[in-house]
């Protein structure tokens, strides 16, 4: 059985409802996991083992804090107050610590002494000076997990390469089939496409919660160890496909990869996507169209016919989509198990049934702008999603908790790390 | 405790080694969940039937051509069995399978697993601490759990590919990287449980919707409209306030370089880099702000100095002034890469024919517990014999009248 976290630090509070969510819904309760996190894949990782229960303490360079604080999307243009921020740190503890100063560097391994995981995105170059050389911390610390997510990894001929989230996304492969289908059509000549916002490096953040956890389930039987998670390496693995098509002796690219009919389909009122992979789905889609007698023609009950006359196909369905209401269709087309979606605004989300039925949004008090609802989490666990406990915070806010209340530093000596800019 | 061969990489066990997995699922979403269990060392017993296959198993012809151009990669490292859960024999074993089993996963559409008699509740009686992952389009409760879907539908829904497209054309399609990343989130999730499930002796339920996948993918907008009423709209290659921030034509056909600038210092560098001094020294480009509001003329000069060059050479010599470029990596580009292979994230594997291919691996670097892919794909019920009759007990005459029942079909 494994070992439950030993000194455990002091927990956040959970507001409301969230607070008779039982003990399966936060599964890492009672682990300490420091995150140094200048990039959003860390900071996804450790919002995502936040949101398990796990005590997450952000460690923040001393004074303004991260650079994210001040990341678009905003809350709030002056200040500069960031949505990526809040929503990539709500339910951590924030500490702030100069890891260029030796009793920074000192204060960081008393906290390490008492977490059972480090998760880190310094750069590889940058770590020897603030002691987070790997080997020298498994010596100081030989059963600490030290998760290290950085955009191309620990080691190898890229490890030392910067990239921000448009880099990765093409390092991993995805970048270059985008986009697909009607904007492609379009579009042809444009640059391939970015998914919106930090798709990519949100792929790696899951990745290393993956390796994270999975460290934390062999902890009993091995103790720490070093886990190096690349961003590239996730977002190449969640994009194996093309490589496993290029074994089979097709080399892919955004022009022809389109489904050759169905995908955006524009309506009245907006957008709904369509995809019938399977023949009995073709032929409710067939019956969703009123039968018409372009549908009814006897060769394209073949699917490879179909496949060969796809524009001509389109042309139908685009016309057809046209006359057509999105909320209307999407509710008829699943009726006849027709695979279709409305391309939802965050509006449609915020207000849908099914967003309220599942509970995906929580209040957080948000200063200046009141309860606010947030996303979550992408995964429900003992039949509801996991309570977040509050909402980020400034640079520091937990110092007196986490510095002094926690590892004993009275207050006195915090005052002098203050004046020091040490924290 | 694990050892190290010459280039450092750890030898031994992986971290869910002992750990076995009933595997229901169909398509891409839940095989690579499990697959990714299985890269971490658990047992992977994929469960399917000839009655009806994955789908992703079958030739399909969506895009123009018959094979099985998705399956591959999701279904090695698993075995294979077959069982017809039509029949109630079916069922039975498929609740045997899952009483020697830690964690079962699933990707039917919600309802189904109970029709089949396999439903949490009932299976919890088989085992009271199975851990058991559904994943579907829209999750396992709501107006719209019955709902069917695909990748591209799943990122509709959930807002991702809404605001994804340029500013003046329409939403665009999130493909497979939207099921693999459901699977991904997926598997992070039923780890979280089975390790609490390894600390208390509780099971659970796990509830996986792709549609909350791709929402969370946009939770910074979707806290900016809650907050403020306006969220972000779909913006190309755009991110506010940062210029250069494109994907650039290089030379060569169809060959690409993305290009982040995130500071002035950065800008310095790449026109330094660029042997561009005239960069530096043009007020439309002199700040951060004048360079986002002059981005078009911005990226025009840069096209001019990149599609003489190409992408690898101008990704090596920004990177070496400390600016992100990085080319856009097509398949080839991927399986060529010495880095992506020094890290085994590519790695070869001998196909069931014993043809040596390129195959994308682990992609986590375990010091003492490695991730690896070891075997290619199975034949539908290739492992019939080994997990019936070893792993079950079944002799040898029952298998083989099962068999002619259509019960192992």
């Amino acid at each position: 059985m494994q070992s439950t976290a030993k000194r455990e630090a002091p927990a956040a509070r959970h507001t409301g409802a969230a607070s008779s969510a039982s003990e399966a819904a936060r599964p890492l309760a009672g682990f300490t996991i420091v995150e140094r996190a200048a990039g959003v894949a860390a900071s996804y990782a450790g919002r995502m083992l936040a949101v398990m229960g796990a005590t997450v303490i952000k460690l923040e360079p001393a004074g303004e804090g991260s650079d994210l604080r001040r990341a678009e999307p905003l809350l709030s243009d002056s200040p500069r107050v960031s949505a990526l921020f809040q929503y990539l740190n709500a339910g951590k503890r924030f500490v702030t610590c100069d890891l260029h100063q030796g009793e920074g560097r000192r204060l960081l391994d008393e906290l390490l002494l008492r977490s059972q995981l480090l998760l880190d995105d310094t750069p590889v170059a940058v770590r020897p000076a603030l002691d987070l050389d790997p080997a020298a911390v498994a010596r100081r610390h030989p059963e600490l997990v030290y998760v290290s997510l950085l955009p191309f990894g620990a080691a190898g001929a890229h490890a030392h390469y910067k990239g921000y989230e448009l880099n990765v996304l093409h390092s991993g492969g995805e970048g270059y089939l985008m986009p697909n289908g009607l904007t492609l059509e379009r579009f042809p000549e444009r640059p391939p496409l970015k998914i919106y916002g930090h798709f990519a490096e949100m792929i790696g953040g899951t990745s290393a919660v993956c390796a994270a956890v999975s460290a934390l389930i062999a902890r009993d039987a091995v103790g720490g160890q070093f886990v190096d998670v690349s961003s590239q390496d996730a977002n190449v693995a969640v994009g194996c496909f093309a490589v496993q098509r290029l074994g089979d002796g097709v080399l892919e690219n955004r022009h022809e990869r389109s489904f050759k009919y169905g995908g955006v389909l524009e309506c009245s009122d907006g957008y709904v996507g369509i995809l019938t992979l399977e023949q009995r789905q073709w032929e409710g889609l067939v019956k969703l169209l009123g039968e018409p007698a372009w549908a009814l023609d006897p060769a394209i009950k073949d699917p490879l016919e179909r496949s060969r006359r796809g524009g001509e196909i389109n042309r139908h369905l685009r016309e057809w989509a046209r006359t057509q209401r999105v909320d209307d269709l999407v509710h008829r087309g699943q009726a006849l198990n027709v695979p279709l979606a409305k391309y939802n605004e965050p509006r449609d989300i915020l207000e849908a049934e099914q967003t309220k039925a599942r509970g995906l949004f929580a209040p957080v008090e948000l200063a200046g702008l009141g309860s606010v609802p947030e996303f979550v989490a992408p995964f429900q666990l003992a039949g509801a999603v996991p309570p977040l406990a509050h909402a980020a915070k400034p640079a520091g806010a937990d110092n007196a908790a986490i510095w002094g209340d926690w590892l004993g530093h009275d207050a006195s000596r915090r005052e002098q790390w203050k004046r020091d800019g040490i924290i | 405790m694990a050892s190290s061969d010459a280039r450092g990489t750890a030898k031994g066990r992986g971290p869910l080694e002992g750990v076995r997995v009933a595997d229901f699922t169909l398509h891409a979403a839940g095989p690579f969940c499990a697959h990714m269990l299985s890269l971490l060392g658990a047992q992977v017993i994929k469960i399917e039937t000839a009655e009806r296959p994955d789908i992703f198993r079958k030739p399909h012809p969506v895009y123009g051509r018959m094979g099985a151009a998705s399956f591959d990669q999701v279904a090695s490292n698993k075995l294979s069995v077959r069982l017809n859960l039509k029949q109630p024999r079916g069922v039975a074993l498929a609740k045997r399978l899952v009483a020697v089993s830690e964690i079962v996963a699933e990707s039917f559409r919600p309802g189904v697993m109970e029709r089949l008699g396999l439903s949490y509740q009932s299976l919890r009686e088989t085992k009271h601490d199975i851990v058991m992952v559904s994943i579907s389009a829209c999750g396992q409760t709501g107006p719209e759990r019955g709902y069917a879907g695909y990748a591209p539908l799943f990122g509709a829904a959930g807002g991702l590919g809404t605001l994804t497209g340029y500013a003046d054309g329409p939403p665009t399609e999130i493909r497979h990287v939207m099921d693999h990343s459901t699977g991904l989130t997926a598997a992070m999730a039923v780890l979280a449980a089975y390790l609490h499930k390894r600390r208390t002796g509780e099971g659970q339920h796990v509830d996986i919707a792709a549609r909350d996948v791709a929402c969370s993918f946009i939770g910074d907008a979707m806290l900016q409209f809650a907050a403020t009423g306006t969220s972000p709209q779909r913006a190309g290659n755009d991110a506010p306030g940062l210029a250069p921030h494109n994907v650039y034509r290089c030379a060569g056909d169809d060959r690409w370089v993305s290009i982040v600038v995130a500071n002035d210092s950065e800008w310095a560098a790449f026109a330094r880099a660029a042997d561009r001094p005239d960069w530096l020294a043009d007020e439309r480009f002199r700040t951060a702000s004048e360079r986002w509001r002059h981005r078009a003329a911005l990226d025009a000069e840069i096209t001019r100095w990149t599609r003489e060059r190409t992408a690898e050479e101008i990704a090596r010599r920004l990177q070496s002034a400390g600016v992100a470029a990085f080319p856009s990596y097509s398949a080839q580009d991927i399986a060529e890469d010495p880095h992506l292979a020094e890290r085994g994230i590519i790695t070869p594997l001998a196909s069931a024919e014993g043809e040596q291919r390129k195959v994308v691996g682990a992609p986590w670097r375990f010091q003492r517990t490695p991730a690896r892919i070891e075997r290619w794909t199975p034949k539908l019920g290739e492992h019939n014999d080994h997990v019936f009759g070893d792993l079950l007990g079944l002799a040898s005459n029952e298998i083989r009248e099962l068999i002619e029942a259509k019960v192992i079909y």
